[in-house]
């Protein structure tokens, strides 16, 4: 094997696969590095038990920007059209937000007249606002420092923003620091229905949701899902590895040369420029250019020397905020589990167990002060229902993602026996109080707290936010300010992952973006289709 | 129909009222200034609560007020005299006290104390703060564009800002923008390392807010309570003499010198239209008064929807002000004493009492304080602004004795089952009790206590919800949101009609800034 490339890519989920393959078909001799022995990033699967496998972090799969998709020349894998994706069931309530609007009104009305009215006009509100975060996603951050070239860019951007019509252009700069809570309070009354969507706001963020910026939160996860849907994207039919399987195909075409198994140990500078990989093994692989889809705290903090870097650059690093405060609970059952009363249908989207604002709100609490909710947030999905490998025949596979649950645990505890057995313990009476016979069914549960989501997945502080999504951590403050173009401090050193804009769930899209930097391309102009 | 017909009738004396009324009368128009209450100045009052104990009894200490409305109204001619706030002490739960004085390097010593690093950091925040006032001051001065807009105006105004923001730097822009988006409690962990540094200094980014310091949005209020230290006009914060009540006067008389008519005990009822446009005002006594331009210097919700019929108004605006939040999460405690409270951090009579006295021992008392009121429920450890108005002005209290006024965060407005005279009173009792653990002595020196709700500033002064500000300074109601998208400009929909309370850009404290823009606006139409 060669030891000197063109280009090194560090990472082999979703962004490192789409960087190599975009750097690759522009003719470099590209190698990537995964750590694990597989690749997939976060929509890698965990064997939890024997024959029970997960993808806890690709719950939600993600966005995959279209013309990404055809640069790449990535076979683009079927989604599954859920009828029912997201419910609420708790306390002997539940309601369904179907993806048809006026069933899902349907299904409100009995709770309340006047909420029902208002749904489709908040789903088509959500819709065409997460709509406009499309078209900032595809094009690199605007910026007060922007090269005068991009100005045509943000002209695009702009025309494009006046497309949103009066009224829309200002609910999208109104919306964007609200909590999910006023958001919610400007449309509903109904507290279950309230309760239902506003989980949506607190992926990849510490903050309940009564705390501004929770509106973003909301609509970012909205950005490419299907019309009619309140929260997260459409999963892929073939589970959660589909996409992986396409994007290598991609990158193998490209002739990009993938090594798995191949832990960064550091990355070599020299003179401030690149020099060259050294993996744990004490290889070290010449190249000048590396693009690390990494989190900017493990690329920075872990693999670059700091004699290199300026103690202001590594001051704004260290102070990202990875604190996404996010468990799974992942749980093999011995049958498909029946919540009474509720559609079958439910449990192909995601199910969630807490009844009221307020009570997310508190789930949130904890987590500001070091340590764990006591009852905290729930939601459900049930990956083998979709997916039948997942599970053996006639066994299922239930995934409980958990919030909040702290990296660090205050007072110095560390994440021992006794508070994983708290957390576990709350997690499944959550569960139980909806599902009957849940316990009876269980046969083994497997409990990823932070610290172990940092292990296996390599990110850092568990964070698959790769950083809060957060107001002041987005667009050109993403991963820190004056730094969000993909170029680092180091010459030939670029960060590509989703720690870069546009950020956690756009598949693809800030490796894309890095590997256009790094190869000097002209940015796509918003205005462009796409 | 009252013959008198004026050029502009102004409704409601607060300070902003009473600016827009300055204003007006100075450019030669007949003003008439109708004030419901005995005194003029809103939540900038002076009253005599208990025979010979003299009160600031809402608004009790200034900064903000902005240098060139002093400047064109003359104010310190007509009375306008500010005593510095020399020093802010932050009793410590260890026994030990954080304080910062008027001297710089007595500041730095005594932060060298607790912490070398911070003691550095200080300097280099106060300066990074300095900037950012700076960056934010034109902004503060200027009316809002409307970014749906083509009209010339408007695109000069984002051309402007764009300019002006490109002119600050990278750099800067940058950090602007985390101030305007981050919880101060986040922001401030980025430069300090001493909690209960970080938990005084966040204390300025929940003032009058129903956030807490891990609360995105704080940040900004951060910001908000520093714009005054930059224009030399009084740097830090300070007190006026003879209580806030005597600034409103001065703004008075310099209004009455431009020969603005004021009258007090004189309730509106609500305001005159006739075919779309203002025609004047109905008081409640009945009595109607015609002008040209009515301006309202109420609250939006009293604005929109008391002032006048919202059927007058376009939906979105009706449906806007319903969102707007007000959600009032401050209370105030007035006492008279007849001595001193004696610090347990700090025993004795000293230069401590002619400051502030901070109850913010560490950012998760804040915040636990914030989760209390979350619910619903007052805080039982709340935070507390203290000062000793008649330490730096003896009028304010008969000889030997003193009055103490304290800011209480939080006491929400919508507390659980409402508030009554019990809960009024227990709100009070967790206040002392809370100061007492700082000040054992204090309960015993008391004399008089006045208890002020969040549902008693809405009831004494018409502020919706309690809320100090006019509704809340959280990023959306800022700007050209503030008080409602497209509706930013001082105008309403209805001619003639119009709006300078502190519900408008720039918005609350004793600013003044939103009353001298909405002059100028109502001038610019030639009316």
């Amino acid at each position: 094997m060669s030891r000197s490339f063109d280009a090194v890519v560090i990472g082999g989920g979703a962004n490192g696969l789409v960087a190599a393959t975009a750097l690759g078909k522009s003719g470099l001799r590209v190698l990537l590095l995964e750590a694990a022995e597989a690749l997939g990033g976060q929509s890698r699967l965990v064997e939890f038990a024997p024959g029970f496998r997960a993808a806890p972090l690709a719950t939600d799969p993600g966005w995959l920007p279209p013309a990404v998709a055809r640069a790449t020349e990535i076979d683009s894998p079927a989604r599954l059209s859920v009828e029912a994706p997201v419910t609420i069931a708790a306390a002997g309530e539940h309601l369904t937000l179907w993806r048809d609007t006026a069933r899902a009104a349907d299904a409100i009305r009995p709770l309340s007249h006047a909420d029902a009215k208002r749904w489709p006009s908040f789903i088509a509100r959500l819709r065409k606002l997460a709509g406009f975060l499309e078209t900032l996603y595809r094009v690199p951050p605007p910026d007060v420092d922007a090269p005068a070239g991009e100005l045509l860019s943000f002209l695009g951007l702009a025309r494009r923003f006046r497309g949103l019509g009066r009224e829309d252009m200002l609910e999208f700069l109104r919306t964007l620091p609200m909590s999910v809570w006023e958001l919610l309070d400007d449309f509903f009354e109904s507290g279950l229905l309230k309760a239902a969507v506003a989980p949506g706001g607190m992926v990849g963020v510490r903050q309940g949701p009564r705390s501004g910026g929770t509106g973003f939160a909301l609509l970012h996860g909205l950005v490419g899902a299907e019309a009619g849907v309140a929260r997260g994207r459409a999963p892929w039919r073939d589970g959660p590895e589909a996409f992986t399987r396409a994007a290598h195909e991609a990158a193998l075409r490209a002739g990009v040369t993938v090594r798995t198994g191949a832990q960064v140990a550091r990355i070599e500078v020299r003179d401030e420029s690149v020099a060259g990989v050294v993996i744990s093994t004490g290889e070290t692989i010449s190249t000048s250019r590396v693009l690390s889809t990494a989190d900017a705290a493990r690329t920075f903090l872990g693999w670059v020397d700091p004699v290199w870097l300026d103690p202001e650059f590594l001051h704004a690093v260290r102070n990202i905020r990875y604190r996404d405060s996010t468990a799974w609970v992942l749980y093999a059952l011995a049958g498909l589990p029946e919540i009474p009363g509720l559609t079958p249908e439910a449990l192909r989207g995601v199910i969630t167990l807490t009844p009221s604002l307020k009570a997310l709100e508190q789930a949130a609490d904890c987590a500001k002060y070091g340590s764990m909710s006591e009852r905290p947030h729930v939601e459900v999905t049930v990956p083998s229902l979709h997916v039948p490998g997942l599970a053996p025949e006639g066994k299922h596979v239930l995934v409980a993602r958990v919030q909040h649950a702290p990296y660090r645990l205050g007072d110095g505890a560390a994440w021992d026996a006794a508070p994983r057995e708290t957390l576990e313990r709350a997690v499944t009476d959550a569960i139980a109080a909806v599902i009957p016979g849940f316990v009876g069914r269980v046969l083994h549960r497997t409990l990823l707290v932070p610290p172990d989501i940092e292990a296996r997945f390599g990110l850092t502080a568990g964070a698959a936010s790769h950083g809060e999504v957060a107001l002041d951590q987005i667009l050109f403050m993403r991963p820190v300010a004056g730094w969000a173009r993909y170029a680092t401090p180091i010459a030939g050193l670029y960060l590509g992952g989703a720690g870069a804009h546009p950020g956690p769930g756009v598949l693809g899209g800030p490796g894309w973006l890095a590997a256009q930097r790094l190869l000097g391309n002209r940015p796509v102009r918003a205005g462009e289709s796409s | 129909m009252n013959a008198a017909r004026f050029d502009a009738i102004v409704i409601g004396g607060g300070h902003n009222g009473l600016v827009t009324a300055a204003y007006l009368a100075r450019a030669g128009r007949t003003v008439l200034v109708l004030e419901r209450r005995p005194l003029l100045g809103g939540a900038a009052v002076t009253e005599e609560v208990f025979p010979g104990f003299k009160f600031s009894v809402f608004s009790y200490v200034v900064s903000l007020l902005r240098p060139e409305i002093i400047r064109d109204l003359n104010l310190p001619r007509h009375g306008l005299q500010i005593l510095p706030l020399e020093s802010t002490v932050t009793p410590l739960d260890n026994g030990d006290y954080l304080a910062s004085w008027a001297d710089p390097d007595e500041t730095r010593r005594e932060l060298c104390r607790h912490s070398p690093h911070d003691a550095d950091a200080a300097v280099l925040f106060g300066r990074l703060m300095h900037h950012m006032a700076m960056a934010v001051k034109p902004i503060l001065g200027m009316v809002p564009p409307d970014p749906t807009s083509l009209s010339p105006a408007d695109v000069m105004g984002f051309l402007r800002l764009g300019g002006h923001f490109r002119s600050l730097g990278a750099e800067r822009f940058h950090a602007l923008h985390k101030l305007m988006t981050m919880s101060s409690a986040d922001y401030l962990d980025e430069w300090f390392e001493f909690d209960p540094l970080k938990a005084t200094k966040s204390a300025s980014g929940i003032i009058g807010t129903f956030l807490g310091p891990r609360s995105p949005g704080s940040a900004y209020v951060l910001l908000h309570h520093y714009m005054g230290e930059i224009d030399g006009a009084f740097r830090a914060w300070g007190f006026q003499k003879g209580g806030t009540g005597a600034i409103s006067e001065s703004i008075a008389r310099a209004a009455q010198a431009f020969g603005a008519t004021i009258r007090t005990g004189a309730a509106v009822e609500r305001v005159l239209t006739r075919d779309g446009q203002a025609t004047g005002v109905a008081l409640e006594s009945g009595e109607e008064i015609a002008a040209k331009v009515v301006v309202s210097g109420l609250d939006p919700r009293l604005t929109f929807t008391k002032l006048v019929e919202p059927k007058q108004l376009p939906d979105d605006l009706v449906e806007g002000v319903r969102r707007y939040k007000f959600r009032g999460s401050s209370g105030k405690v007035n006492l008279a004493l007849d001595g001193l409270p004696d610090l347990t951090c700090l025993p004795g009579v000293g230069p401590h009492l002619r400051g502030a006295i901070s109850i913010s021992p560490s950012l998760a008392y804040l915040e636990r304080a914030y989760d209390d009121a979350k619910y619903g429920e007052f805080s039982s450890h709340p935070y507390m602004d203290i000062v000793i108005p008649s330490m730096i002005d003896p009028g304010m209290a008969p000889p030997g004795k003193h009055v103490m006024s304290i800011f209480v965060q939080y006491a929400p407005y919508a507390l659980n089952g409402g508030w009554n005279d019990a809960k009024r009173e227990a709100f009070g009792d967790a206040v002392v009790a809370t100061l007492a653990r700082y000040a054992p002595n204090l309960p015993s020196r008391i004399l008089h206590r006045q208890v002020l709700t969040p549902a008693d500033v809405e009831r004494i002064t018409g502020l919706s919800e309690g809320n100090i500000f006019q509704g809340e300074l959280a990023l959306q109601q800022l700007f050209f949101l503030r008080p409602v998208p497209a509706w930013a400009k001082y105008r309403t929909p209805i001619d003639g009609y119009w709006q300078c309370g502190a519900g408008t850009h720039p918005g609350g404290g004793i600013m003044g800034g939103s009353g001298r823009l909405a002059a100028l606006e109502i001038l610019k139409e030639g009316a």
